[in-house]
């Protein structure tokens, strides 16, 4: 009973959004010059996964503040995974310039139904998921203030 | 002969027919970014006169392309943005027009429907025209207030047929587009 449970569970979870504590499912897409990028090639620094889109106007907003942060504790061990949803590869190259953005950055076309929103169950952007060392989800959707709290304890 | 000819351009053209719905942009408002939610997006896309749904964020408006051939309801559009958990703030349809005479403050039927046109001027629609919806939750309620003031006609309140438009011919209760150009 307790082997067909265990069978059974991941298989659910697949389309479950990592909780607190858990695992972050691995992110293996192209980044701007087509090279696939791995979440996985991370592991040692805390990372903020950002799911976004050019067209989304809150995600654009908040790109200055990640690129403040990003300045300030890139070289500490932080890293920003940012995950575009874009359906036209074009805007988001024109996002990427306009918002200086400097981190990794990736994209998987299709939108809402594409496998890595789907896989990670995003129901709206942005949608950010902060990883420890290890690839453990320690916080979902954190403000800029509570990043820099889990950066300036985390990183050492 | 000039009656004819103006008799077989009717026949040709249907009365003043009007052909499909093509585009349509949609504003969305509430708490929160509703192009940034998928929920809103899923509900728009279930509906089977919607081929496409994109997000033009300059505008802050989705855009969306009708399925040729079917029927647009506006609104079964409205509901799905309700369901989704926001509301219109506005909707502009654009359809093709084949000689149309529309007139301030009153009704006319193109197609399958019935509409009210409000704070026009009288003219003859040819070709594509983009209508804005005024019925109430179409716009934002001061919208519906300064529309609402254009007509003493009760039927822009309810979006049905009351008495007012009975009187013209139009069944009871039926529904009525209060749109402006």
């Amino acid at each position: 009973m307790i082997s067909i449970l265990i069978f059974v569970l991941p298989a659910f979870q697949v389309f479950a959004q990592p909780a607190v504590g858990q695992q972050a499912y691995e992110i293996s897409l192209p980044d701007i010059n087509g090279k696939v990028q791995h979440l996985s090639d991370q592991q040692g620094k805390m990372v903020l996964i950002d799911f976004w889109a050019s067209w989304c106007g809150p995600c654009r907003r908040s790109n200055p503040e990640l690129l403040k942060l990003y300045s300030q504790y890139r070289d500490k061990g932080f890293e920003i995974f940012g995950v575009s949803i874009d359906d036209q590869k074009d805007a988001w190259k024109k996002a990427i310039a306009k918002d200086r953005i400097s981190w990794k950055q990736v994209i998987e076309t299709g939108g809402w139904d594409a496998p890595v929103a789907v896989q990670w169950k995003i129901e709206q952007i942005p949608s950010s998921f902060l990883i420890d060392q290890q690839g453990k989800v320690i916080a979902i959707d954190p403000s800029k203030e509570q990043i820099e709290n889990y950066l300036k304890s985390g990183l050492k | 002969m000039k009656k004819i000819i103006f008799i077989l351009l009717i026949a040709l053209t249907g009365l003043g027919a009007i052909a499909q719905f093509k585009t349509g942009t949609l504003q969305a408002a509430g708490l929160t970014c509703a192009m940034c939610t998928k929920a809103i997006n899923e509900t728009l896309k279930d509906l089977t006169f919607i081929k496409t749904v994109k997000a033009d964020i300059k505008n802050s408006q989705f855009i969306i392309d009708f399925k040729e051939g079917t029927t647009v309801d506006p609104d079964a559009l409205k509901r799905a943005v309700e369901d989704a958990g926001f509301s219109v703030a506005k909707l502009k349809l654009s359809l093709s027009f084949k000689n149309v005479q529309v007139d301030n403050d009153s009704h006319i039927k193109m197609g399958d429907k019935t509409y009210h046109f409000l704070d026009v001027r009288s003219q003859l629609l040819n070709g594509e025209k983009t209508i804005t919806f005024v019925d109430k939750n179409f716009v934002l309620a001061r919208e519906f207030k300064k529309y609402a003031g254009k007509t003493l006609m009760s039927c822009v309140q309810s979006g049905k047929a009351e008495s007012c438009c009975t009187k013209e011919g139009i069944t009871g209760n039926t529904r009525i587009y209060h749109v402006t150009i």
